[in-house]
């Protein structure tokens, strides 16, 4: 068995090194299991390939001192997350930012678009579908340029030093990022405890809750695998069972949400937790997990993509791309010339199943 | 008793030789042998399998027979050829740079003799101990946004938002970094050179009337050619090869996976999947090395033999 991030999981599944599983787990309890969503993470074609363990949904991580300080109250929506930042940059000293996006981490962007119920790329009976130009991706990217442009949010990049001092000294108000970084930001920022809380992503349409995913992980039963039904109903129990998601949660410090049967165990795995503030986070970030309910398939070629955005964006800062949104256009062209480059023949463009 | 023994040996020379030499052999490959084992290991049969593999095709895990496709496709490849512009660059202005810093360095090493010259080159070489890994961190830290020690100096200065680790500024900032490692080494190694210089040359030059810094260039590295070619050859090498530290500054400013041609054959074969065409690209820039090598080492001995040594600046 292999522990794949979700994004690159279809990179195996499409090359050959996971073999399906359906045979001893169908696609009814699957679905049963995990929820319809999961199936874009583990499956291609209804070809079940393993089990899903950790959420990936965004949350909403906020500095409570910062937000208490300058009167902000926590958004429930886009616009109320815009007017929150306007009025922390109108208050708050120059050093102290109020949200930075990464500069790079397609994951995080495409994330963005999935939260506001689209998504650019996707696979079905046999073809790849890539069309980041769509009216949804179109509007996300739009919207997040003019709040660069207005200078309420920032770019810079992430998991560096840097990143993670901002967080510890508590220099960057709002942070918004896979559930499982509480987990990140308990062990890179601990000067900052008791300081942080957690919420639902503001959303883009109130009257239709929904969320993106950041990351996660699945566990995949391998081709070499010389014992397929072994691993296959050890991946299942592993992921679903409520012993073993009672013990991955004591002793992994990864969300294992993704099985409907986390509601089993919830209230004994979670509770008070005093680097939040004994804020219960557990509840929050399972709240977030369940608005992640539309799925789609990872492109094969998930670093390449990575790649493209991560220096674009960086046109972007340095002024050699004047509109945010026209990343997006390039952004397309880039992927579909490496799934060219790649061999994929298969390929639909600007059209999504 | 010599005569006895005389005797006895020049009987028994020619089987001795004989055996002596074998045994000597034996013994020789004995003592080489920790080296010969993780020489042919760790050297040899990686570039063994590199060549194989860079004949075959892949996707995945499935590798097919291509012959030499993937060196057709390098040729045709402008990221390849465009990531020799970092080592274009430290070739031609790092290299020679820290050549002439660390052969004035060497100078005063050998002038300060008597007063601390020791302490001086201990301090110089430390930077050369220290990996490059972690020496790329710690840079990493000095160069970054909120810990710079330069920080407050900046704000001083009216750039309080400026940043200093941009993309455009990488290839000075690498430059600084080489320097800073490799200069004092490169200084102990010319100094060594140095001192092995018969001190009657200086001494003539000196009652001739020649200053420190005639004596020093006119005088002293014509001798040290020898040295510098070898030196320059070697960062020639490194240049080429560099990796460590703009991988490590990767972590602060987004730098395109051909970056350098190191870092374009890792992110080929660990961050795109493809083995055997990294495999390729590797072959490639050892030959490409060989030949900038071979070309320097060429021109350079001829050079000394035709004894084309006194214009030197």
């Amino acid at each position: 068995m292999l522990m794949v991030e979700y994004s690159y999981g279809p990179q195996f599944m499409d090359l050959g090194a996971f073999q399906p599983i359906n045979r001893w787990l169908s696609e009814k309890n699957f679905r049963k299991l995990y929820g319809e969503a999961a199936m874009g993470w583990c499956a291609m074609d209804g070809e079940i390939y393993g089990t899903p363990q950790d959420s990936g949904a965004m949350a909403m991580f906020y500095r409570k001192d910062l937000f208490d300080q300058y009167g902000l109250t926590v958004p429930k929506t886009r616009k109320d997350f815009i007017e929150q930042g306007r009025k922390f940059k109108k208050a708050a000293p120059p050093n102290l930012k109020y949200f930075a996006a990464p500069i790079g981490n397609a994951m995080w962007w495409i994330g963005q678009v999935w939260e506001a119920g689209g998504k650019v790329c996707d696979y079905s009976d046999g073809n790849w579908y890539i069309d980041f130009t769509n009216p949804v991706a179109v509007e996300v990217f739009e919207t997040w340029g003019k709040w660069f442009d207005e200078g309420t949010l920032d770019l810079e990049m992430w998991w560096n030093a840097d990143w993670y001092n901002s967080l510890n000294e508590g220099t960057t108000a709002v942070l918004e990022i896979g559930c499982w970084f509480a987990e990140w930001l308990r062990y890179n920022a601990p000067d900052s405890e008791g300081k942080w809380r957690v919420a639902i992503p503001p959303q883009w349409n109130p009257a239709k809750p929904h969320n993106g995913m950041i990351g996660g992980s699945g566990f995949y039963v391998t081709s070499h695998s010389k014992n397929p039904e072994a691993a296959a109903i050890f991946a299942n129990w592993l992921n679903s069972h409520p012993t073993s998601l009672k013990c991955l949660h004591n002793y992994s410090n990864l969300p294992i949400m993704v099985s409907t049967r986390y509601e089993e165990v919830i209230d004994e795995v979670t509770g008070p937790d005093a680097f939040f503030g004994g804020q219960n986070i557990g509840e929050t970030l399972w709240d977030a997990h369940q608005l992640v309910n539309t799925t789609f398939v990872a492109l094969p070629i998930m670093s390449n993509v990575d790649e493209s955005i991560g220096l674009l964006i960086q046109d972007y800062v340095d002024g050699k791309i004047k509109r945010f949104a026209d990343i997006l256009p390039r952004w397309e062209r880039e992927v579909i010339n490496t799934m060219k480059e790649f061999g994929y023949s298969n390929v639909v463009i600007d059209k999504l199943p | 008793m010599d005569e006895i023994t005389n005797e006895m040996t020049d009987k028994m020379r020619p089987k001795k030789k004989m055996n002596k030499k074998t045994v000597a052999s034996i013994k020789a490959y004995l003592f080489l042998a920790p080296f010969l084992l993780v020489f042919i290991t760790m050297v040899i049969y990686p570039i063994a399998l590199g060549v194989k593999l860079s004949l075959y095709g892949q996707r995945g895990a499935r590798m097919w027979y291509i012959g030499f496709q993937n060196f057709a496709t390098i040729f045709q490849d402008p990221r390849f050829w465009e990531s020799f512009r970092i080592p274009l660059f430290l070739l031609t202005v790092q290299v020679p740079l820290m050549l002439f810093f660390a052969l004035i360095i060497a100078f005063f090493y050998e002038k300060m003799e008597k007063h601390g010259g020791k302490l001086y080159r201990f301090i110089y070489y430390l930077p050369h101990t220290i990996p490059a890994i972690v020496t790329g961190i710690v840079w990493s830290y000095i160069f970054s946004d909120s810990m710079s020690p330069f920080r407050p100096v900046l704000d001083i200065l009216g750039f309080s938002g400026a940043k200093i680790l941009a993309r455009s500024n990488l290839p000075l900032i690498l430059l600084v970094i080489i320097l800073w490692a490799f200069t004092g080494y490169t200084a102990f190694i010319i100094y060594s050179s140095l001192i092995a210089i018969p001190k009657a040359f200086s001494e003539q030059a000196q009652l001739d009337g020649a200053t420190f810094w005639q004596i020093a260039f006119k005088i002293k590295m014509p001798l040290l050619k020898g040295v510098l070619i070898t030196l320059f050859i070697f960062n020639a090498i490194g240049a080429i090869q560099v990796f460590n530290e703009p991988w490590m500054l990767e972590q602060l400013v987004i730098l395109p996976s051909n970056y350098t041609p190191a870092m374009y054959i890792y992110n080929s074969a660990f961050a795109q999947g493809r083995f055997t065409y990294a495999a390729a690209m590797g072959l490639i820039l050892a030959l490409i090395t060989f030949l900038i090598s071979l070309y320097v080492l060429r021109n350079a001995t001829k050079q000394i033999l035709t004894g084309e040594t006194q214009e030197l600046p």
